[in-house]
């Protein structure tokens, strides 16, 4: 019998054990640190990547998977005949989802569904995860494409970062443009629109900016009274302020579940050390 | 004298001006708070200077055409809330002498009473035992004697007879004024108009010569007040720290930022270093622009170089920025544009670092005139402009330039310079305007204020006895720790505006305040208060030791 699976990029963030409770496979993308090629989650890890990135001397960037990266992985996982729903990082944002779309038109044998989630971290993340429960559910693949679609309409994002250097050197910054070079020391509380980064306010210090993202989040949260949310919580380098926040998270919103974890290397070349992101939507 | 033609009107306004420009330290020391800060007699002396300069020129008879004139240039001119108000009085009063060319007893009774009405019609909560008392009961008594039929000189006199009355009675209607020991500013500045008024029309004042400027050239703009009061402040040792304000470009290669950082840090303050692997943008505030540029030079091409004093900039960057902008080259107009007041050349770059169009210097000592907020909003290329007064003595002033410009206009109440800084904070550029203006106003909000100064003179302020030269902090513009050194009285303000909720703490320093010394307090302050994150800003305003805000 034809089965479904669910692929989702590195850019993803799910911790391991997530990944695995749900079978979810991942495509790592690239990180680049001048000459030397690491995969993320498989050449490097996290702690080492945050390491390299402090001490090193070069700036990293990414490297989307190639198409033959994601033939190789969906010929592992899928049989002739199969489905796969594959779910990733913002178009606007990297060209992992072109890689995917055109992997699956040199597999005519595979009935492969590329999502664009517009979103990126654990936003992806949440996407994959939706669909891993529908499919544990029995559900159709139509039926969990739909879920996947919806989640993805309902997702929001807010993320600080404790410099938008990252975001400006790397060419990911977007809108927020206009929040570059103030005297300052001000954490830039970040979201995205349609795919792309996009400034949401300006707070002073870090405790302001996260009492201003639950605020935030709270907005939203109005706009669907009677719904349970789900989050995820991601972090660079900063697992205490990621645990206060999920505690807060618990504390103040209707709660389906948390998922909390670090910022991979994937995103964090491109955010940096500091950051904190809450994405959600309702279940 | 029967009656006042424009001849006469003339002298008599050019007398006041000449009379109350000699008085108006008398009543800038008037201030009900020992501040040096908020001179109503400046402000006002100014005003009307300005105000009959539009009389230089004018050959008239006519004493509604005089008014009139005065009216136009006191509304251009006007700095300062009591400056704004007397603006309002000068408009009333030319209202009342329409069409009149000899204006008879009755005229000049029914000007004083459109001056006052007028007056009061500019304030929204209107305050008894102010200059708007004044103004009222010295207009009733004019009426009286114009219907007694009693000539222009008599009704004059007789309006000065009960201004002066009025003002003696000023603190029986309003308690700071008994506490302080002072009748009110502006009622005395009304009463010195009024007065040389009266001279001038005896003929016995020469008015030739004006000795003030209508717009004092820079120099002349640290009035007497402020250079007496220098001598508070030498008591700091030390100079502006890092005063050149040192910007460049490095081009070149691999650049690692923060090497260039730790480079640099130890050079100076309110250091900005951006950039990628081949071009690196470089600010600093230092003592030694040569070291720094002598060290990027060997890193790479240094372009774009410019370096400022900004301790005679401090002075002059009104007039500066207004050349500098008219040689940009304009493209589209932005959606919304701002313009911030505000008292020092640190806080300046501040405010243009967060989004400022104009920056008007001013504010503490030297409140801006409604025409020179005017030309900041006229400069800004925008839509919409949102001024930003960061001064409770310039939102008056603010809000008349508002209505001097045609196209829209908003002033955000901001009474200090945080506040003005929390505004900006919830800035969205493209957003609405009136979008923006709540939001700002939301973020206003958010943030405490604490100053710390000195005392002008000795006074009472609840349990607080204070001499003259003391120490003094107000919280939220409130007197609540004197005496003791700075540091003790900063942190005496921080206390009272801490609690649970705060977050951040930021000081930003004055003019004279020794920079290093300024960052062992800040670790003092740090110390003190473990649950917030304190910054430390040169903010470079004079007569404030620190302005520091809470959020």
């Amino acid at each position: 019998m034809a089965k479904i699976h669910v692929v989702t990029d590195s850019g993803g963030d799910l911790p391991k054990e997530v990944r695995e409770q749900f079978n979810i496979s991942v495509v790592p993308l690239s990180i680049q640190f001048g000459d030397d090629i690491y995969r993320d989650g498989v050449d490097m890890q996290v702690d080492e990547f945050y390491e390299k990135l402090r001490t090193g001397d070069v700036l990293p960037s990414t490297c989307q998977p190639s198409p033959a990266d994601f033939v190789e992985l969906y010929e592992s996982i899928a049989e002739p005949g199969d489905s796969i729903i594959s779910i990733h990082l913002s178009s606007k944002l990297s060209g992992t989802y072109q890689s995917a779309v055109l992997a699956s038109s040199m597999l005519p044998d595979l009935d492969i569904t590329a999502l664009d989630t517009n979103s990126a971290s654990i936003g992806i993340g949440l996407v994959a995860i939706a669909a891993a429960e529908a499919l544990q559910q029995g559900k159709s693949k139509e039926e969990i494409v739909a879920v996947a679609e919806t989640a993805i309409e309902e997702l929001n994002v807010f993320f600080m970062v404790d410099t938008l250097e990252y975001l400006k050197r790397n060419g990911r910054i977007g809108r927020a443009q206009a929040m570059m070079g103030t005297l300052l020391n001000i954490k830039p509380i970040l979201t995205l629109e349609e795919g792309i980064v996009a400034p949401f306010e300006k707070a002073r210090g870090k405790a302001k900016a996260l009492k201003r993202i639950l605020e935030a989040v709270g907005e939203i949260q109005q706009k669907y009274p009677d719904r349970k949310f789900r989050f995820g919580i991601t972090h660079a380098e900063s697992l205490e302020d990621a645990e206060r926040l999920e505690e807060r998270v618990r504390d103040q919103f209707p709660v389906h579940d948390v998922f909390i974890g670090p910022i991979g290397p994937t995103i964090g070349v491109h955010v940096g050390p500091g950051t904190l992101a809450v994405l959600f939507y309702p279940v | 004298m029967n009656v006042i033609q424009g001849t006469e009107l003339k002298q008599m306004l050019q007398a006041a001006a000449q009379h109350l420009t000699n008085e108006k330290e008398r009543v800038n020391d008037l201030n009900v708070f020992p501040v040096p800060d908020g001179d109503t007699g400046t402000n006002m002396a100014l005003t009307i200077t300005a105000a009959v300069k539009e009389l230089d020129a004018l050959e008239t008879d006519s004493a509604a055409k005089v008014a009139a004139a005065v009216a136009r240039g006191s509304l251009m001119g006007a700095r300062g809330n009591s400056g704004v108000i007397l603006s309002q009085f000068f408009r009333g009063f030319s209202d009342g002498l329409k069409g009149i060319s000899q204006a008879g007893g009755i005229d000049i009774a029914r000007a004083l009473t459109k001056a006052s009405q007028t007056t009061y019609r500019a304030v929204m909560k209107p305050v008894e035992g102010t200059m708007l008392t004044v103004g009222r009961e010295a207009a009733e008594a004019a009426q009286a004697a114009a219907e007694d039929n009693q000539s222009a000189l008599e009704v004059w006199n007789a309006a000065l007879k009960v201004a002066k009355k009025t003002l003696a009675d000023t603190p029986k209607m309003m308690p700071v004024l008994r506490e302080a020991g002072v009748v009110d500013a502006g009622g005395d500045g009304l009463v010195c108009i009024l007065e040389g008024a009266l001279a001038g029309l005896k003929g016995e004042v020469a008015v030739e010569t004006l000795t003030v400027p209508a717009s004092a050239p820079p120099e002349e703009r640290k009035e007497p007040a402020a250079v007496e009061r220098e001598e508070g402040i030498t008591r700091i040792d030390g100079q502006l720290v890092n005063h050149y304000c040192t910007e460049f470009l490095i081009k070149g290669q691999s650049f690692d930022i923060e090497a260039i950082r730790g480079r640099l840090e130890p050079e100076g303050d309110s250091m900005l270093v951006v950039g990628d692997e081949e071009l690196v943008k470089v600010h600093i505030h230092t003592d030694h622009p040569g070291k720094v540029l002598e060290y990027c030079g060997t890193l790479g091409e240094l372009t774009d170089i410019k370096i400022d004093n900004m301790k005679l900039q401090n002075e002059s960057i009104t007039t500066d920025d207004k050349t500098a902008e008219h040689e940009e080259p304009k493209g589209e107009p932005k959606p919304i544009g701002l313009v911030a007041v505000v008292p020092g050349a640190g806080l300046a770059e501040i405010f243009e670092s967060l989004g400022v169009d104009v920056v008007v210097t001013g504010g503490q000592t030297m409140n801006p005139s409604t025409e020179e907020l005017v030309a900041a909003v006229e400069q800004v290329h925008a839509h919409h402009v949102i001024v930003l007064p960061n001064n409770k003595n310039v939102i008056f002033s603010a809000q008349q330039a508002r209505e001097l410009v045609d196209f829209p206009v908003r002033v955000i109440p901001t009474r200090s310079v945080p506040q003005g800084i929390g505004a900006l904070m919830k800035l969205d550029p493209e957003g609405s305007l009136e979008d923006n203006v709540s939001e700002m106003e939301d973020g206003m909000r958010q943030v405490l204020t604490g100053e710390v100064t000195y005392a002008v003179r000795a006074t009472r302020a609840g349990d607080l006895q204070i001499e003259e030269e003391d120490i003094i902090g107000l919280v939220e513009g409130k007197i609540t720790a004197a005496g003791g050194s700075v540091s003790e009285v900063t942190l005496g303000v921080l206390n009272r505006m801490v609690d649970e909720d705060s977050s951040v703490i930021s000081l930003y320093t004055g003019e004279n305040q020794d920079f290093s010394e300024a960052e062992q307090f800040a670790e003092v302050v740090t110390n003190t208060f473990p649950d917030c994150e304190v910054e430390l800003y040169h903010g470079g305003q004079p007569l404030y030791y620190y302005i520091v805000s809470v959020e």
